[in-house]
């Protein structure tokens, strides 16, 4: 069994951590920033870690990718473990509870910064592996759905997404990390667009034409210079990922997903090791 | 207060020490659509500079960064119209309301965005004006000092972020 306690300890450590302290992939590039407020970009690194304050006020919407094994014995559901541990976070620390309770009546805010969205998929074996993105709301009105006629070249899809980047690109404090979906139904390449951010931005994919078509998208988005805070220096986006799945013959599901120049992600892995007094 | 904010150029980066009024979506969406807006239309939002944020107020700190302006254009003349000096946010506005600063002679200012921690060491002070019960959207007036500004559209209407997309 994994205790609740336990799962609870370490997201309340990954969750401070991802809002108070720089992703190393991140902070390598923006140590070589000189453009616009590059001061204020790089003592803010410092004074939010040195502080515990978090790195920007919108400290996110809670979107969590469990990956569950079938030998894995939970004590209560991991929804309920997860809601907790972002509730216990958010108000301890003070950052900021950014959900509304109903969207479009009340919109009355939860003070705790729950629900949490949670997925989760069942896996082999005795491990728990939690990803998770604090995902602001800046980036998240950026997320954009497309169903396209199956006949669409590789070229029109590419073409839309630097179309989406180009007009929208600056609202979400570039340097952008772009995640697509490709195929599925539209849920499904939405879902795909997601888990695409949760990658580190070295990763490609391991089928070379989608690991090419990335390579060539970040490219040609680089070349829109976007620039850090939308003002034209530096890198548009730092990586684009492409997770796909098969498809209906009549379909082809296009989702983006955008995270900002933070790019605030975490992962941590439980193990069961069978026995039940933890 | 001074008017001399209205006069840096687009592109012009400069720091700013006084008040701000704070104000996002759901504050202006009261203020200007609903009939019970209450204290809030009287008041004074005259030579006042109107911040686009939501903050965080913490027993030793006050936790702050801009929020999309876009998503506000929409009432920027109303702003204006009730002698708003400048507006500050981040990232790019739509035709329209770069427009409406032309028309009216007034800029459009970006702060830095994402970096809350370290414009919490700009804050000096922070007052709550109405609608508490918005908590982190409530109207504040903060006081801030060296506060990082750059000019996105000038009086003039120049636009910054257009210079990048006509290429
Ligand atoms: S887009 Fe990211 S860095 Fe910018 S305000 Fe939103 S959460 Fe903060």
């Amino acid at each position: 069994m994994i205790k609740t306690t336990v799962v609870e300890r370490v997201l309340r450590k990954e969750l401070i951590k991802a809002n108070t302290v720089i992703n190393d992939e991140v902070f390598d590039y923006l140590k070589r920033y000189n453009g616009p407020f590059c001061s204020a970009l790089k003592e803010n690194v410092v004074v939010s870690k040195q502080n515990l304050i978090p790195l920007c006020q919108d400290t996110g919407m809670l979107e969590f990718f469990v990956f569950l094994g079938h030998k894995v014995v939970l004590e209560e559901p991991v929804e309920t473990i997860l809601t907790r541990a972002v509730k216990e976070t958010y108000v301890a620390n003070c950052f900021r509870t950014s959900v509304v309770d109903d969207p479009i009546f009340q919109r009355k805010n939860t003070l705790d910064n729950t629900p949490a969205v949670v997925h989760v998929f069942h896996t082999q074996g005795n491990q728990m592996t939690v990803k998770f993105l604090v995902k602001g709301g800046g980036s998240e009105n950026l997320t954009r759905l497309f169903m396209l006629s199956p006949t669409a070249t590789v070229q029109e899809i590419s073409d839309l997404v630097v179309e989406v980047v180009s007009a929208e690109g600056r609202k979400a404090c570039p340097p952008l990390n772009v995640g697509i979906g490709l195929g599925g139904t539209a849920d499904k390449a939405l879902l795909l667009s997601r888990l695409a951010l949760t990658k580190s931005f070295n990763e490609r994919n391991s089928r070379h034409c989608y690991a090419h078509l990335e390579v060539e998208l970040l490219r040609r988005i680089n070349e829109l210079h976007l620039g850090y805070q939308g003002l034209g220096c530096g890198l548009s986006a730092y990586s684009v990922h492409i997770e796909f799945f098969p498809t209906h013959i009549a379909t082809l599901p296009v989702a983006i997903s955008f995270d900002c120049y933070l790019s605030r992600r975490g992962v941590v892995e439980f193990v069961d090791n069978g026995s039940y007094d933890g | 207060m001074s008017l001399s904010i209205t006069d840096h150029m687009m592109g012009e980066e400069f720091t700013y020490s006084g008040a701000m009024i704070v104000m996002r979506d759901a504050a202006q969406k009261r203020l200007f659509e609903s009939s019970d807006s209450g204290s809030v239309t009287e008041l004074l939002l005259k030579d006042e500079i109107v911040f686009y944020a939501g903050p965080i107020i913490t027993e030793k700190r006050v936790i702050i960064g801009p929020t999309t302006s876009a998503r506000m254009d929409k009432y920027l003349g109303e702003l204006y119209e009730r002698g708003v000096i400048a507006t500050v946010g981040k990232g790019p506005r739509a035709a329209p309301a770069v427009e409406v600063c032309r028309r009216y002679r007034r800029p459009y200012l970006v702060a830095p965005s994402g970096v809350a921690a370290f414009l919490s060491t700009k804050i000096e002070r922070i007052e709550l004006i109405a609608y508490p019960d918005l908590g982190p959207e409530a109207v504040y007036r903060i006081f801030v000092r060296d506060f990082p500004l750059l000019v996105a559209v000038d009086k003039f209407g120049n636009n910054i972020f257009e210079r990048w997309e006509k290429r």
